[in-house]
């Protein structure tokens, strides 16, 4: 029984790896298609800005009927725009976070529910090919953790932003580039290398 | 005259048409391509426009240290800078007056149109009197729809034109960056132009049978 368990915990362990280095190159995509997006916002912003501090009427456009609304308008509008590409990407972004939660989770119901059969000797025997299955199960499980709270950083970022609200909008294309977290993707590129080898030998 | 009629209404048969519906498709078509040619003008215009306040934020840039800086060697090597940075801006200069004539040759055409519409209109009240024509040239428009949609889309471009005019005046001369980025905003987002100018276009692409639903 215990062999059966342990067979069974080490196939889905290689079924959630794998998915997870699919989803990670699926997020990276789609992250990577909104750092453009957010720098228009940006921009977008600045003008929102300029316009407000120059007083047409003493410039040589005051000659120009409703031109401030107008302006405000179009930019307000495209900044609209920007924002609801915005909203798509993070609705891909959020695919992709509950695709790896659900996996992680059906693993770790897997494991409870064989805890009985799987000793920890074995649970924590690790080999030259295979790291243990303590280990790939924390792996997993800091890579969930680590989409899910990014997901939920970056989408609350994106819904304080308002049009109205310049500081915010200015601000924005820095304060998502901070969110940026180089050493915990690492750590995930790592784990990936270490399982290598685990996830040929089937 | 009813042979004609029953040919207009029907879209896509080009080579059927003739006199004042021949005209008015024509024109449709022509809107568009206009618009069109307006658009890859005003892209082209936003970038030089760019530059040229670029050009302006270096060389203020370039000239403050100078102020500070006592080697003679350097001011020269400075001056020399400024010169060609000048001299980039004239070319811009003259780059985007180039832009401003094409399109002010584009909105001639438009007016074109416009009168040329006005005078069908006259025509239809010769020929048919204050009620105009019994059925419509297409599907739906009355004649005079036709020459008011045309004059609305030439007012917006007029009013956009003069914008452009006043901008190219002035971009190279403000020293304010606040009122340089109003003026690349005003020029890209083109203000005047608003969603309801598009959508005449397209009624009246649809209306002359270019665009099938």
């Amino acid at each position: 029984m215990s062999q059966e368990a342990l067979l069974s915990l080490r196939q889905e362990l290689r079924k959630c790896f794998r998915s997870l280095e699919a989803s990670r190159t699926v997020w990276g995509s789609a992250l990577e298609e909104c750092s453009p997006l957010l720098s228009s916002l940006g921009n977008l912003a600045e003008q929102l800005r300029a316009l407000k501090c120059v007083e047409l009427l003493n410039t040589p456009l005051a000659k120009f009927p409703d031109l401030q609304e107008r302006l405000q308008h179009k930019l307000t509008q495209a900044a609209d725009t920007v924002l609801s590409k915005l909203t798509e990407k993070m609705d891909a972004l959020q695919v992709v976070k509950d695709s790896i939660s659900k996996q992680v989770f059906a693993l770790f119901q897997l494991y409870e529910q064989n805890s009985d059969f799987l000793d920890l000797r074995s649970c924590v025997a690790r080999s030259a090919i295979s790291p243990s299955i303590a280990d790939m199960l924390e792996w997993l499980q800091d890579a969930e953790y680590y989409y899910r709270v990014q997901y939920v950083q970056r989408s609350s970022l994106l819904q304080m932003l308002k049009p109205d609200d310049l500081t915010l909008m200015e601000t924005a294309p820095k304060r998502w580039a901070s969110l940026d977290s180089p050493s915990r993707e690492e750590r995930i590129s790592d784990a990936l290398f270490q399982v290598s080898f685990f996830l040929e030998s089937e | 005259m009813d042979g004609n009629h029953s040919e207009a209404t029907t879209p896509g048969r080009k080579g059927n048409l003739t006199g004042s519906a021949r005209k008015l498709k024509d024109d449709a078509a022509d809107w568009h391509n206009l618009i069109l040619k307006w658009d890859r003008l005003n892209d082209e215009g936003s970038t030089t426009a760019t530059k040229i306040v670029n050009c302006r934020i270096s060389e203020k840039s370039v000239k403050e240290p100078d102020v500070v800086e006592e080697d003679g060697s350097s001011v020269a090597a400075s001056e020399r800078r400024v010169n060609k940075s000048s001299q980039e801006l004239q070319e811009e200069c003259v780059n985007l007056q180039n832009i401003v004539d094409k399109m002010a040759h584009v909105l001639s055409k438009m007016e074109k149109m416009v009168s040329a519409e006005k005078g069908i209109c006259e025509l239809e009240m010769f020929q048919y009197g204050a009620k105009g024509r019994p059925a419509p040239l297409f599907q739906t428009w009355s004649t005079q729809q036709f020459a008011e949609v045309s004059s609305r889309l030439y007012e917006a471009y007029r009013q956009e034109l003069a914008l452009k005019q006043t901008i190219l005046q002035e971009l190279a001369h403000t020293a304010n960056t606040d009122l340089s980025m109003v003026y690349l905003s005003s020029w890209l987002y083109q203000p005047y132009i608003e969603d309801s100018t598009k959508l005449l276009l397209e009624s009246l692409l649809m209306e002359t049978g270019h665009r099938t639903l």
